[in-house]
C-alpha cells in the first residue's frame, strides 16, 4: 500500500516569459514504515521537489497525497529537516525541540518531559539547556532532527541535513535516525548528493535528473544496516550502479 | 588591563599639557581657561545645584524624546517590514521626512509647540525615528529563509513568525540602532535646546556665551560629554542582557 504518493507532480519557475521546469512529471510512492532516498547532482530539482511534497511550494501540475490526502499546505504530519540545523540561536536546546509544540498550544509538563526523552534518544541528554552555538554541528542536527520528530509526524521529510559535517559524525549521525525512524516507523524520504550514503540508509533509491526521476533501484541489503556493511561487494556494486545511471546521459 | 591604565594616563597628560600652556602663556580665560579653572566652575556649579536642574531637564528631553522615537520608528519598521504595499507606498516619503535638516524645522515647531520642552523632545523623538525604523526593517527583511520556512512548516501564524522569530532574530539589528539612537538623541536635544530652549544644557551654552563664560561653557561640554558617556555605556549594558542568549557560544 503506498503511504505516500507523489503523482505526476511538476513544478515550474517563471523567469520573464520562459518557464523552467525543475520538477517534471515526478512518479513515486512510498509504503509506510520504508527509508527512500533521493540522489542527485546539485540543482536537479530534488530540493524543490522535496519541498512539493512538503506543502511548501504548490506543484503547477499533479499532486502530492499522505495517506490518500492531497497535501495542500504545511501539516503536522509531516516533518522537514533542513540542509542547516535552522535552530533558533537565543532559545536553549530544549525550546528549540520543542518549537514545534509551542507554536501550536501551551506547553504541558509531559511535551517537556517527551522532549528530554528525545534528546536522550539522540544522545544530547546533558545538553537540554544549553544555547545551539554551544553546540558542535553533528549535535546541531541531531537538535535538528529532534525538533522533526518532537511532534511524532508520519513522514519525515530530509534534505540533505548531514552535508556540513564531517564523514565520522556523518556516519553517526545516519545509524541514529535509522534507529529512530526503525522505531516509530516513520516514512522518510531523504535528499542526498552522496550516494554510498542514499545506499546505507535507504530500503530504495531513486535518481534524479534534469527534474526528472531516471532510475529506481531496490537496496536488498539486510537490515539493520551494520557498519561492515559499506565495505561489502554488494553495496559497492550498488554505489556503482547508480554511479553510472547518474554518469549516463539523458 | 594595562591598555586602561594608558587610556587614563593619556587623559591626564592632555589635561596636563593644557593646564601648562594656559598657565605659561597666560591666554586669556575668555578664549582657553586653565581645565582647573573649567573643573572649579563645573564643581561649584553642581555643588550649589546650579547646574542641576538643566542637567536633569536635557536629560529628561532626551530620554523623552529617545522613547518616543524609538518606540514610533520600531513600530513604523515593523509595519512596513510586513506590509509590503505600505513600504512601497510610504517609503519614499520616510526618506524625504529624512532628508530634511531636522534642526531647520526647530523653529517651526517653535510656533506650534512654543519655547521650551515639548519643541526640544519632538525633535529629538523625530532624529531618533529614523535609526530604528531603517534597522527594524532591515532586520525583519534579513531573516534567514530557511528559518522563516521553518516556520511555515510548522504552520506558524504571522503574528507568530513576527514576535518568535522576526523580532528575536533581528534583535541584535534593533538594538544596533538604539546605539545610534542614543547618540543622535543628545545631540539632538542640546542643539534643539540652542533655539527653542529656556533651559537645559543647550540654552545655557547660548547664555554663557551671551554673558562672555567661557569657563562655564566649558563646564557644560565637559557635562554634555559625561552625560552622553554615562547613556551610552547604560545602552551597551541593556544591549548585553537583552542579547545575554543571543550570545551564548559566541565568546570562545
Amino acid at each position: 500500500m503506498s503511504f505516500v504518493e507523489i503523482a505526476g507532480a511538476s513544478y515550474a519557475y517563471r523567469v520573464g516569459q520562459a518557464r523552467e521546469i525543475v520538477v517534471d512529471r515526478v512518479e513515486w510512492t512510498i509504503g509506510q514504515g520504508e527509508f527512500h532516498c533521493l540522489v542527485g547532482r546539485s540543482g536537479c530539482g530534488k530540493t524543490t521537489l522535496l519541498k512539493v511534497a512538503a506543502g511548501l511550494l504548490a506543484p503547477s501540475q499533479g499532486s502530492v497525497y499522505i495517506e490518500g490526502n492531497e497535501v495542500l499546505e504545511p501539516s503536522a504530519q509531516v516533518g522537514f529537516v533542513f540542509q542547516s540545523p535552522t535552530l533558533l540561536e537565543w532559545a536553549t536546546v530544549l525550546d528549540n525541540v520543542l518549537l514545534p509544540i509551542s507554536l501550536k498550544r501551551r506547553l504541558l509538563p509531559s511535551d517537556r518531559q517527551g522532549a528530554l526523552d528525545l534528546l536522550a534518544l539522540v544522545g544530547l541528554a546533558d545538553y537540554a539547556g544549553r544555547y545551539p552555538r554551544e553546540l558542535s554541528g553533528g549535535q546541531q542536527s541531531r537538535v535538528a532532527i529532534a525538533r522533526a520528530l518532537i511532534v511524532e509526524p508520519l513522514v519525515l521529510l530530509m534534505d540533505e541535513p548531514f552535508a556540513a559535517l564531517d564523514a565520522i559524525t556523518r556516519q553517526e549521525l545516519q545509524d541514529d535516525l535509522l534507529r529512530l525512524c526503525a522505531l516509530r516507523r516513520t516514512t522518510v524520504l531523504f535528499v542526498t548528493h552522496d550516494i554510498a550514503e542514499a545506499v546505507y540508509l535507504a530500503d530504495r533509491v531513486a535518481v534524479m535528473k534534469q527534474g526528472r526521476f531516471t532510475h529506481a533501484l531496490t537496496i536488498d541489503l539486510a537490515k539493520p544496516r551494520e557498519h561492515d556493511v559499506r565495505y561489502s561487494v554488494r553495496f559497492n556494486q550498488l554505489c556503482l550502479e547508480i554511479h553510472q545511471t547518474m554518469d549516463a546521459p539523458g | 588591563m594595562s591598555i586602561r591604565v594608558y587610556t587614563w594616563g593619556l587623559l591626564v597628560a592632555f589635561l596636563a599639557a593644557w593646564e601648562l600652556v594656559c598657565r605659561a602663556t597666560g591666554i586669556s580665560e575668555l578664549v582657553l581657561p586653565a581645565p582647573s579653572v573649567v573643573l572649579t566652575t563645573l564643581w561649584s556649579g553642581l555643588a550649589t545645584g546650579y547646574l542641576l536642574p538643566h542637567i536633569w531637564l536635557t536629560s529628561a528631553e532626551m530620554l523623552l524624546g529617545l522613547a518616543a522615537g524609538c518606540g514610533i520608528g520600531f513600530l513604523c519598521g515593523i509595519a512596513l517590514g510586513e506590509a509590503e504595499f505600505l513600504r512601497r507606498l510610504l517609503y519614499p516619503y520616510v526618506i524625504a521626512s529624512q532628508v530634511i535638516p531636522k534642526l531647520a524645522l526647530v523653529p517651526l515647531f517653535i510656533v506650534w509647540f512654543g519655547f521650551g520642552m515639548t519643541s526640544t523632545v519632538v525633535i529629538t523623538a523625530l532624529i531618533c525615528f529614523f535609526p530604528l525604523l531603517e534597522n527594524t526593517l532591515t532586520a525583519i527583511h534579513h531573516v534567514d529563509p530557511q528559518k522563516r520556512e521553518l516556520f511555515r512548516m510548522l504552520g506558524a501564524t504571522r503574528l507568530q513568525t513576527l514576535f518568535r522569530l522576526k523580532i528575536p532574530a533581528g534583535l541584535p539589528v534593533i538594538l544596533a540602532g538604539v546605539r545610534v539612537a542614543v547618540v543622535l538623541s543628545l545631540v539632538g536635544a542640546v542643539v534643539a535646546e540652542f533655539i527653542a530652549g529656556r533651559a537645559g544644557l543647550g540654552a545655557m551654552i547660548i547664555a554663557s556665551q551671551g554673558m562672555m563664560d567661557s569657563p562655564l561653557m566649558f563646564a557644560l561640554l565637559v557635562a554634555i560629554t559625561v552625560l552622553g558617556i554615562v547613556f551610552y555605556q547604560a545602552t551597551l549594558f541593556a544591549e548585553q542582557w537583552l542579547l545575554r542568549h543571543h550570545m551564548k557560544g559566541l565568546e570562545q
